[in-house]
């Protein structure tokens, strides 16, 4: 049974999250709360974990539907990379999949590539 | 006017400006003082939790009346600014944000009191931003991992290397006022 899509997906006040297959979880709407890692941290570490155990290899991210965040959620995005980075042995590719039409996607996910590159891949769906 | 303007005391009466990343090259006016009619004034409380609400305000207003390249621009511009001023300014004095048009600029100004410290780490930030804006983004992504003092700054950063806006730092005695501006 897949542990990715068992994760509990919290309920946050301006972001829809759903896991949309077994390696994809979506996200769209705002994150503007002051410490989103209260809400998205704990999910972002869990579907980790499940996708680690789960032996995936690829995990997509769909954030084209994010059309504002916080500098406090971006951060949260590069400790995903970062984790996966620092795994040794087995490591899925994190993909993201992003909209050209949203500045901070293009800005921040190029950045990040930067960062982690081994372990991430950047999908534009618009 | 020169897009950098520095006086040698950020605690008594100074002010830096740094230029946008983005949208080419500076024109006459970019990164200058912006003063012009103020669309929207917001008085916030010190330490308040204000951030969410009066920046939907704010955003949602730059979306309804300015066109609309500008306006995600300024929301970006509103959201850290006063998230900063909030988080990082004196509690005991209100914080105000306002939406400012002239001419040629449109802008996002937030002012607030803080301690000397923070405004000589604004100062250093701001320069390294107007030396390479993108640089030090990355700069700031790749701290948030690792940490560090100072904390990483990554919302001025985003500031002006994403949303391509001009920052400017004012401080007469205690009181900062930060603007980011583009061309409307």
């Amino acid at each position: 049974m897949s542990q990715f899509t068992a994760v509990q997906v919290p309920k946050a006040e301006t972001v829809v999250i759903s896991l949309t297959a077994p390696n994809q979880v979506k996200l769209s709407g705002t994150i503007t709360q002051k410490d989103p890692a209260h809400d998205l941290a704990g999910l972002f570490k869990a579907l980790h974990t499940a996708a680690m155990a789960d032996k995936l290899a690829e995990v997509r991210a769909d954030v084209s539907g994010l059309t504002f965040v916080n500098s406090s959620a971006i951060r949260l995005f590069v400790d995903w990379a970062t984790w996966v980075k620092n795994e040794r042995g087995h490591r899925y590719t994190l993909r993201f999949v992003t909209s050209r039409n949203v500045t901070w996607q293009k800005t921040s996910f190029m950045a990040l590539m930067s960062l982690a590159k081994e372990v991430l891949a950047i999908e534009h769906v618009t | 006017m020169s897009s950098f303007d520095r006086s040698a005391s950020p605690s008594s009466s100074s002010r830096l400006a740094v230029a946008g990343s983005s949208g080419g090259s500076l024109r006459p006016g970019d990164g200058a003082v912006l003063s012009g009619r103020t669309l929207v004034r917001v008085i916030c409380t010190g330490g308040s939790g204000a951030l969410e609400y009066t920046h939907a305000f704010v955003s949602a207003y730059a979306a309804d009346h300015l066109r609309g390249a500008v306006a995600p621009r300024l929301s970006v511009g509103a959201y850290e600014l006063l998230s900063n001023a909030l988080n990082f300014g004196s509690i005991s004095s209100d914080i105000v944000i306002e939406l400012i048009e002239s001419e040629t600029m449109i802008g996002v100004r937030v002012s607030n009191e803080a301690i000397a410290a923070r405004v000589s780490m604004l100062t250093e930030h701001l320069l390294k931003l107007k030396t390479n804006a993108e640089q030090t983004f990355l700069e700031e992504l790749r701290r948030s991992v690792t940490g560090g003092i100072p904390r990483p700054m990554l919302g001025l950063a985003r500031v002006a290397h994403e949303a391509g806006l001009a920052l400017d730092l004012q401080v007469v005695e205690r009181r900062i006022t930060m603007t980011a501006q583009c061309r409307r």
